[in-house]
């Protein structure tokens, strides 16, 4: 199978508590793609979705609140309106729409989360990569690195214990 | 690299400036109220050059409207001084310059330049609209699906520039060719310095017309066309594409007769996109069309024609609040000369103006209508005696 690379953008709140449960617990967490924590998913907008498949993303997953639970008011709206225009955007460029995820988690449903992230890098490890080509060659001037297997680059989440 | 800017001084004959300052008079940066001097830009690359910074931003901060070339008496040709200084600086320092929407527009580009790319653009063609699968001629959409999406937020219809340009193509008795597989034109990736993947573009551009047959691409706007028929010829060795602007080619045939308009009792004016007034040269072109509409009352803005302002940014790059003042300027003076509907001929001039007149501050009272060129001409040209 080709490598894929995956990008999760993370809200500081809900979806990060559960991230850092799961990782208290050692639940075991697919460990090919890169998360980005914000502070509200209100935070992103539609150019830097963008701006990760520009980069050479296969897939983007958006780890947010339930509407009703965002600390700042409409940081989940803001996100559901950005992933509809996003995926038109991708739709017309030829991109599959599903390589867009939009995932909400309540503060204590770790195990969702950990069960989504697998649902996600197994969908878009069956979709194979955007392109053929190369896109690390293309930026590796921008200082973006070709590894994203190695998984001491994740977040700042420590080594797991083995 | 000093080698490389006293040639670009050389070619852009930036040794002939007087320095007299008409560039920074009518710069509509520094008329409102921004910190900005083309002349002084010029006098700091010719004798200052140590002082980087300066010079750095300056190059990355004009808005290449071209309005400086216009006024000055030596005949500097500014914008394009920042064009290649811009590619210059983009090669030895990196891409600057504030991107606005974060680069959103800049990243779809750079993502065209992707050979295999299949993209659904046509998704926006509806059955009223004639289009041959095959044929001589092809219609160049460029980004108008992508910005119908983009900047839906500010509702703001620029597919209906595409339609209302095939029903006029139509009317001529013309189906053209819609290439599923066009790319960007370019236009932005140019004026931001990123030469590779303009070039890349053209070349992608310059294959499709080929493989689909093309021998004629009508464009409808002023950016598409000036990068289709002055930049992709130098790009593409053995260029042999006719680049025709859709302006000039309703012009001809209303020269011909056998059209006419139906009366449409509006009071209007014009905005005049920079790259059509001044770099094309055809400011004639829109009011010569405009003025053969019966009832219609055509009044100028302050500043129009070749002497028109810009629309506050260009290749969305370094959109600030001094962009901002340039827009509502720009709408108060339409609004003075008593218009109810204000024509434009490019996207860009149309997605930033609308955006200016949502401004909250303003409440509402620069709101007013705002059509692309070719919407008015579709909608009221007939045949004649029809």
């Amino acid at each position: 199978m080709k490598k894929v690379r995956l990008l999760g953008i993370c809200c500081n709140w809900s979806p990060f508590a559960c991230y850092n449960a799961a990782g208290m617990a050692q639940m075991k967490m697919p460990d090919n793609f890169r998360l980005i924590r914000v502070m509200c998913i209100g935070r992103i907008n539609q150019a830097l979705i963008l701006r990760a498949f520009e980069y050479g993303a296969d897939g983007v997953i958006l780890l947010e609140c339930n509407d009703e639970d965002c600390r700042y008011g409409p940081g989940p709206e803001i996100g559901h309106e950005n992933v509809n225009r996003v995926r038109k955007l991708l739709h017309l460029l030829g991109i599959d729409q599903e390589r867009l995820v939009e995932k909400s988690f309540a503060a204590h449903e770790r195990e969702e989360l950990v069960s989504a992230l697998w649902d996600f890098v197994g969908k878009i490890e069956a979709l194979g990569p955007v392109t053929e080509q190369e896109a690390s060659a293309k930026y590796a001037s921008l200082g973006i690195a070709d590894d994203v297997t190695d998984t001491t680059r994740i977040a700042e989440f420590p080594p797991r214990r083995k | 690299m000093d080698k490389k800017i006293d040639s670009i001084i050389q070619d852009r004959f930036l040794y002939q400036c007087l320095e007299c300052g008409k560039c920074t008079a009518v710069c509509p940066r520094r008329l409102t109220g921004k910190e900005y001097s083309p002349r002084l830009l010029v006098h700091k690359v010719i004798v200052e050059r140590e002082d980087e910074a300066f010079i750095e931003n300056a190059v990355w901060e004009c808005l290449t409207c071209e309005i400086c070339s216009e006024h000055c008496p030596s005949g500097v040709q500014f914008s394009g001084f920042i064009l290649e200084m811009r590619e210059l600086l983009a090669e030895t320092k990196g891409l600057k310059g504030y991107r606005a929407h974060d680069g959103a527009i800049h990243s779809w580009m750079r993502m065209m330049t992707a050979p295999e790319l299949k993209q659904n653009r046509l998704d926006w063609v509806t059955d009223d609209l004639k289009t041959a699968s095959q044929g001589d001629v092809a219609y160049f959409v460029g980004c108008a699906p992508y910005f119908d999406i983009f900047f839906a937020g500010i509702e703001v219809d620029t597919l209906a520039i595409a339609r209302d340009s095939i029903r006029l193509l139509n009317f001529l008795d013309i189906q053209p060719v819609l290439i599923p597989d066009e790319r960007c034109c370019g236009h932005d990736l140019l004026w931001t310095g990123d030469r590779e993947n303009f070039e890349r573009l053209q070349k992608l551009n310059y294959k499709t017309f080929k493989d689909a047959g093309i021998r004629e691409v009508i464009v409808s706007c002023p950016e598409c066309y000036q990068i289709l028929s002055e930049y992709m010829p130098k790009v593409i060795p053995g260029f042999d594409l006719k680049i025709t602007l859709l302006l000039d080619l309703i012009q001809k045939e209303v020269h011909k007769g056998g059209t006419a308009f139906e009366p449409l009792k509006r009071r209007t004016t014009f905005q005049d996109p920079c790259r059509l007034s001044r770099m094309l040269d055809r400011s004639a072109g829109p009011r010569d069309l405009l003025t053969r509409i019966p009832d219609m009352r055509f009044a100028e803005m302050e500043h129009s024609g070749r002497n028109a302002i810009c629309c506050g940014n260009s290749a969305f790059i370094n959109c600030d609040a001094h962009s901002k003042q340039i827009q509502v300027q720009r709408l108060q003076e339409a609004k003075s000369t008593g218009a109810d509907l204000l024509v434009t001929a490019c996207p860009k001039c149309m997605i930033h103006l609308t955006c200016a007149m949502r401004d909250r501050l303003k409440q509402g009272n620069l709101k007013m209508e705002i059509r692309d060129l070719m919407s008015v001409l579709a909608d009221q040209i007939k045949p004649y005696g029809g």
